[in-house]
C-alpha cells in the first residue's frame, strides 16, 4: 500500500510540475505587454538564479543557498527597476547598482581557489576582442539600435574570458569529482574582477532602451515559438543529439570510464579483426551446400516457367515474361534459400544482423501483404486481422518467453512438450512406419495430382497464374513424398547397432547456425501483423476505378493483383521495409532473453550492452554503437528526403 | 475467373465447384494462418494454469488430463507465487514500478510533443521546415548510441571542458538519477519524442485554417489557440499516440535494464520475468505466469483500444 502511494504521488508530482512550470512561463509571458514590470522582475530574478545555480554547482561560491537566495532577490530588484523606469540616465544608474551589487555578492563569495591572479595582458586581450565581437554583432545585425549595449555586452564578455577564466587558479577537478589547488589570486582580486564584470553587464542592462508598446506585443508573441518548441528541442537534443556526439567521440577512445584515452581507429580496427564479429574464413562452404544448389534449381524453374508461360500466352497484357503468385513464388523462394545459405557460411556478429535484416524483411514483408490480401477477400476479415496483429502488443521480454515454450526440447526418452519438437518427433516416427508413411504419401500424392488438374484446367483457360501456382505447389508436395518413402523426414535417429528408432528433439535455441534463424521466427510473428495493417490500409486505398479498368481490359485477377495494386502500393512497400530494417538493427530484447548472445546468436545491439555494460568497455561499446549508428544512416537518408518531397515541394 | 466456368461449357457444375473450392481458399489459409499465430500465446496462456511437475510431464494440449494424472489443473499457485514477494519473485512490486514508468513516460511526452507539434504546424519561424524534419530524422537512430553518455550524466552529472584554457565546468550536477526511476522517464521521454512530435504535427497540420484565423480575429493568442481549441479537436490522435507509447513504455525492456541496473526495488516487470527466464529451469514454472501477467496488460489495451493503437502504428506510413 506504501509503495502504491508513493508510486502514486511520484506520477502526480512529475506530471504536475512540468504543467505548472509550463503554463507558468505561458502565464509569464503574457505579463510582458500589459504589466512590464512584474515581467521584468521575474525575467532578473530566473537569470541571477540561474547564473548563480550555475555557480553552485561548479562549486564556485562558498555558502551557496544564502548567496544565491541574495542573488535572486537583487536581481530580480533591478528587473523591476529596468520594467518601471523609463529615462535613460536613470536606467543606466539602476543597471550599474544591480550589477555592481551582484558583482561584489560574488567577488566575496568565490572560494579561495577560484580567487584569480590576473594577467594584464590576457585581460587586455580580452577586452579590445570583447569590444570588436560586439561591435562586429552591432554591424552584421543592421545597424539597429545604439551601439552601446553591444559594446557593453562584448567588454562583459571580453573581460569575463580575460581577466578571469584565462588567470591562473590553482584548481584541480580530481578523480571523484572534489576540487583541490592552493590559493594563487587574491580575495581583492576576485571582487575586482567580479565588480567590474557586474558594472559591465549592468550597464549593459541598464542601457537597452525602455521597450514601447510594439516591442512588448512582440515579445509577447514571437516567444511563443520558444517557449513551445524549447521543452522538446531540450529533449531531443539532450536525450539524442548530444549523447550521439559523444558516443562518435567515445568510440576513439579506450580505457576504463573515468580514465579514457585518444586511440584513434583502434577500437573500430578490433571490432573487425574479431572472429567472433565477422568471420568470412569459411565462405567457400556454401557452394557445397544444398541449400546453395536447391535455390540455384528453384531460381531457374522460376525464371524458365515464366519466359514459357509468358512467351505463350497470348492475353492483351502479356510480356515476355509472366509475373504471377506461381512463378513469384519459385524465384522469391529461391532467393531466400541462397541468402540463408550465405549468412549460414558466413558467421559473426554483423552477420547475424545481416541475416536478421534479410529474413525478417523476407518473410514479414511477404506474409504480410500475404495476409493483407486475403483477408481483402475472405469472412472474418477483421477478427483475423486483430488476431495476427495481436503480437504487436506483447513484449518482446513476453514473446521470447512464449516462443520458448513452442522450442522446448526434452531428453529423448520423455515425451516432448514443446508444439515444435512434438510434431516434429510425430513426423519422425511417422516416416519410419511403413503403413504410415504410405498413408501419408498416398495422401500426399492426391493433392499432387488434383494440383495437377488445376494446373491442367488453368493451361485450358490460358490462366498463367494457376498453372505456375499449382506447379510452384506441387514441389514441395513431392519432396515431401520423396523425404517420407526414401530416406525419411522428421526428429529420429537410428541406433546404427540395434536399428531401434530413437527420437531426436531439435535443440532449436542452441544448435548454431540455424537457432539464429528460430529467434527471427519470434520476431517475424510480431513484426508480421504491423506489415499487415499499413498493407491492408494501402490496399484499401487503391482506387476502385483502377481495378475495374483493368478488369474490363480483361486482365485476370493475378494481373490486376500484379500490375495494378502492387505498382500502387509501391511507396508502402518501401516504408515498411525501411521501418522494419531500423527495428531489426537494434534488436536487443529476443537475443538477451532467449541466448544472451550465446550460441553463435550475437548481434549488434547486444555485443554493445555488453561491452559497454558488463565488461565497462565505453570505448568499444561506443563504437559498436556507432556501427549501428551508420547501419541507419541510409534509411534517415531515405526518411529525410521523402519529407523533402512532400514538404518542400 | 469468370473465363473459367465460361469455357467449362457442358462441364460447368464442375466448373462452378471448382470454382468455389478457389473462392473458399484464402479463407481457408488465412485461418489456418490465424491459428499458427494464435497457438503460441494460447499455449503460455493455457500452461500457466499447470503445476510444475505438469508443466515438465506433457505439452499444454494435454491440458485435459492432469486431473486424470493426479495435477490440479486449473490452478491459481503460480500466479500467487510469481505475484507476491514473500512466496517467490516480487512481480506485484515491479508491475507497480511498470506502471509507474508506464504512465509517467506517456504523459510527459505527449505534452511536450504537442506543444512541439503546433509550434511546426501553426506558427510561422525562420528555419521551421529544417527544423521539423531534423527532429523527424532522429526517428531512425538506434537508442543503443545514447545509452553511454545518458548513464554516466544522470549518474555523475554533465561536465564540459572547455578546449584552450583547460577547464572543466560542471553543466548540470551530479543528480544521483541512475539507478532511479525518474531516469527511466527522462529517457524515455527524449526517445519518444520525434515519433511523437512526427504524429501530432500530421494530424494538426491537417486542422482547418479557418477556425485558427477566426480565434486569432477574436484575440486569442497562441497558448489559449492552443488548449481551448487545439487539445480538444486532437484527442484522437493524442490517443492514439497516449496507447502507443504506454505500450511500448510498458513492454520496455533495454532502457529500464540500462538506467535501473541492479537497483532491484525500482525494476519494472519486464526484467523481472527476463531475470526468471535467466534462471534456465529452477522456478521456470512460474516462467508462465510472469509472462501471462506481464501480457495481459498490454491485451487488454490492445483489445478495449485496438482502432487508436491501430491508428497510432500504420500514421505516417501510409501517406497521409
Amino acid at each position: 500500500m506504501n509503495r502504491l502511494l508513493v508510486t502514486a504521488i511520484g506520477i502526480v508530482a512529475a506530471v504536475g510540475l512540468s504543467a505548472l512550470v509550463f503554463i507558468g512561463i505561458n502565464k509569464l509571458f503574457d505579463q510582458a505587454e500589459r504589466r512590464f514590470a512584474f515581467f521584468n522582475a521575474i525575467v532578473g530574478g530566473v537569470a541571477s538564479l540561474i547564473i548563480f545555480g550555475l555557480l553552485w554547482g561548479n562549486r564556485v561560491i562558498a555558502t551557496p543557498e544564502v548567496v544565491t537566495l541574495i542573488a535572486t532577490l537583487i536581481g530580480a530588484a533591478t528587473g523591476l527597476g529596468l520594467g518601471v523606469i523609463k529615462a535613460p540616465r536613470g536606467r543606466l544608474l539602476i543597471g550599474l547598482g544591480g550589477g555592481a551589487a551582484l558583482g561584489l555578492l560574488l567577488g566575496l563569495s568565490v572560494r579561495s581557489p577560484f580567487w584569480p591572479a590576473i594577467d594584464p595582458v590576457a585581460a587586455g586581450i580580452g577586452i579590445v576582442s570583447g569590444a570588436l565581437l560586439g561591435y562586429l554583432v552591432w554591424t552584421l545585425t543592421g545597424r539597429k539600435g545604439s551601439k552601446t549595449p553591444h559594446l557593453l555586452l562584448g567588454l562583459a564578455v571580453g573581460w569575463l574570458v580575460g581577466a578571469w577564466l584565462a588567470a591562473d587558479f590553482a584548481v584541480t577537478l580530481t578523480e571523484d569529482g572534489v576540487l583541490q589547488g592552493a590559493t594563487v589570486g587574491t580575495q581583492a582580486e576576485a571582487v575586482l574582477v567580479a565588480v567590474v564584470l557586474g558594472l559591465l553587464a549592468g550597464g549593459w542592462a541598464g542601457s537597452i532602451p525602455y521597450p514601447d508598446d510594439v516591442t512588448r506585443t512582440s515579445i509577447a508573441a514571437g516567444s511563443r515559438k520558444y517557449i513551445f518548441l524549447v521543452p522538446a528541442l531540450l529533449f531531443v537534443i539532450g536525450t539524442l543529439v548530444v549523447p550521439l556526439g559523444r558516443t562518435i567521440w567515445l568510440g576513439f577512445l579506450t580505457g576504463s570510464p573515468r580514465n579514457l584515452e585518444w586511440t584513434g581507429l583502434t577500437n573500430y580496427g578490433d571490432i573487425l579483426t574479431d572472429p567472433g564479429i565477422l568471420d568470412l574464413s569459411d565462405w567457400t562452404s556454401m557452394f557445397s551446400g544444398r541449400l546453395f544448389w536447391g535455390a540455384v534449381v528453384l531460381i531457374v524453374l522460376g525464371v524458365v516457367l515464366g519466359r514459357w508461360l509468358g512467351r505463350s500466352s497470348g492475353s492483351g497484357l502479356g510480356t515476355g515474361f509472366s509475373l504471377s503468385a506461381g512463378t513469384l513464388m519459385l524465384i522469391a523462394g529461391g532467393v531466400v534459400l541462397l541468402g540463408f545459405s550465405v549468412f549460414v557460411a558466413i558467421r559473426g556478429t554483423i552477420p547475424n544482423n545481416l541475416w536478421w535484416i534479410f529474413s525478417v524483411i523476407a518473410f514479414a514483408v511477404t506474409l504480410g501483404l500475404g495476409v493483407a490480401v486475403l483477408a481483402d477477400r475472405s469472412k472474418g476479415e477483421n477478427l483475423a486481422k486483430s488476431l495476427i496483429f495481436l503480437p504487436m502488443a506483447i513484449s518482446f521480454v513476453g514473446a521470447s518467453v512464449i516462443w520458448r515454450l513452442m522450442y522446448i526440447a526434452r531428453p529423448p526418452q520423455d515425451p516432448q512438450t514443446g508444439v515444435f519438437n512434438t510434431v516434429w518427433v510425430q513426423i519422425g516416427e511417422w516416416s519410419n512406419s511403413d503403413t504410415a508413411s504410405a498413408i501419408i504419401s498416398a495422401g500426399l500424392a492426391l493433392i499432387v495430382v488434383g494440383l495437377l488438374y488445376l494446373g491442367w484446367r488453368g493451361w485450358r483457360a490460358e490462366q498463367n497464374a494457376m498453372v505456375a501456382g499449382s506447379l510452384a505447389l506441387t514441389l514441395p508436395l513431392i519432396f515431401l513424398i520423396y523425404r517420407f518413402l526414401g530416406p525419411g523426414i522428421g526428429g529420429f535417429v537410428i541406433n546404427e547397432a540395434t536399428g531401434d528408432v530413437v527420437a531426436a528433439p531439435v535443440l532449436f535455441i542452441q544448435e548454431a547456425p540455424w537457432n539464429n534463424f528460430w529467434l527471427m521466427v519470434v520476431f517475424i510473428w510480431i513484426q508480421t501483423g504491423f506489415a499487415m495493417v499499413i498493407f491492408s490500409a494501402a490496399i484499401k486505398a487503391v482506387p476502385e476505378e483502377l481495378l475495374e479498368a483493368a478488369r474490363i481490359d480483361g486482365a485476370t485477377e493475378s494481373q490486376t493483383f500484379w500490375r495494378v495494386t502492387v505498382p500502387q502500393i509501391y511507396p508502402t512497400i518501401g516504408v515498411v521495409t525501411t521501418t522494419l530494417i531500423v527495428t531489426v538493427l537494434k534488436v536487443f530484447d529476443i537475443p538477451k532473453v532467449m541466448t544472451n548472445g550465446n550460441f553463435d546468436t550475437q548481434v549488434l545491439a547486444n555485443e554493445m550492452w555488453q561491452k559497454a555494460f558488463t565488461e565497462l568497455d565505453f570505448g568499444v561499446g561506443s563504437a559498436v554503437a556507432v556501427i549501428l549508428f551508420i547501419g541507419v544512416l541510409p534509411v534517415m537518408f531515405i526518411n529525410i528526403r521523402r519529407m523533402q518531397k512532400e514538404r518542400l515541394a | 475467373m469468370t473465363a473459367t466456368a465460361a469455357k467449362g461449357g457442358p462441364r460447368q457444375p464442375i466448373g462452378k465447384r471448382i470454382y468455389g473450392f478457389l473462392r473458399a481458399i484464402p479463407t481457408w489459409v488465412l485461418w489456418t494462418l490465424v491459428l499458427l499465430w494464435t497457438i503460441p500465446t494460447f499455449g503460455l496462456f493455457v500452461n500457466s494454469f499447470r503445476t510444475r511437475d505438469a508443466q515438465r510431464n506433457s505439452g499444454w494440449w494435454l491440458a485435459f488430463q492432469d486431473n486424470a494424472n493426479g495435477y490440479d489443473f486449473p490452478t491459481l499457485d503460480n500466479y500467487q507465487e510469481v505475484l507476491f514477494p514473500d512466496v517467490g519473485a516480487g512481480l506485484g512490486n515491479a508491475l507497480l514500478n511498470s506502471a509507474s514508468i508506464a504512465i509517467v513516460a506517456t504523459i510527459i511526452p505527449i505534452a511536450i510533443a504537442a506543444f512541439a507539434a503546433y509550434a511546426f504546424a501553426w506558427i510561422d519561424f525562420k528555419g521551421r521546415e529544417w527544423m521539423f524534419i531534423g527532429t523527424v530524422a532522429l526517428l531512425a537512430v538506434p537508442t543503443q548510441v545514447s545509452l553511454i553518455p545518458l548513464l554516466s550524466a544522470y549518474s555523475s552529472g554533465v561536465h564540459m571542458t572547455i578546449p584552450i584554457i583547460e577547464r572543466t565546468i560542471t553543466l548540470i550536477p551530479d543528480a544521483n538519477l541512475a539507478g532511479t526511476i525518474p531516469a527511466v522517464w527522462l529517457t524515455h521521454t527524449g526517445f519518444a519524442l520525434p515519433f511523437a512530435i512526427f504524429l501530432l504535427h500530421n494530424y494538426i497540420a491537417g486542422l482547418p485554417k479557418d477556425i485558427f484565423e477566426s480565434a486569432r480575429i477574436d484575440g486569442a493568442d497562441h497558448f489559449k489557440i492552443f488548449y481551448k481549441l487545439v487539445v480538444p479537436l486532437s484527442v484522437p490522435v493524442l490517443a492514439a499516440f497516449a496507447i502507443f507509447q504506454f505500450l511500448w513504455t510498458w513492454n520496455d525492456y533495454l532502457i529500464a535494464l540500462t538506467m535501473i541496473g541492479g537497483n532491484r526495488v525500482a525494476l519494472p516487470a519486464t526484467i523481472v520475468v527476463a531475470s526468471l527466464a535467466g534462471e534456465f529451469g529452477a522456478r521456470e514454472h512460474l516462467l508462465t505466469a510472469g509472462a501471462f501477467v506481464i501480457t495481459v496488460v498490454p491485451l487488454v489495451v490492445f483489445f478495449a483500444l485496438q482502432r487508436f493503437f491501430v491508428r497510432g502504428v500504420t500514421a505516417g506510413s501510409v501517406k497521409g
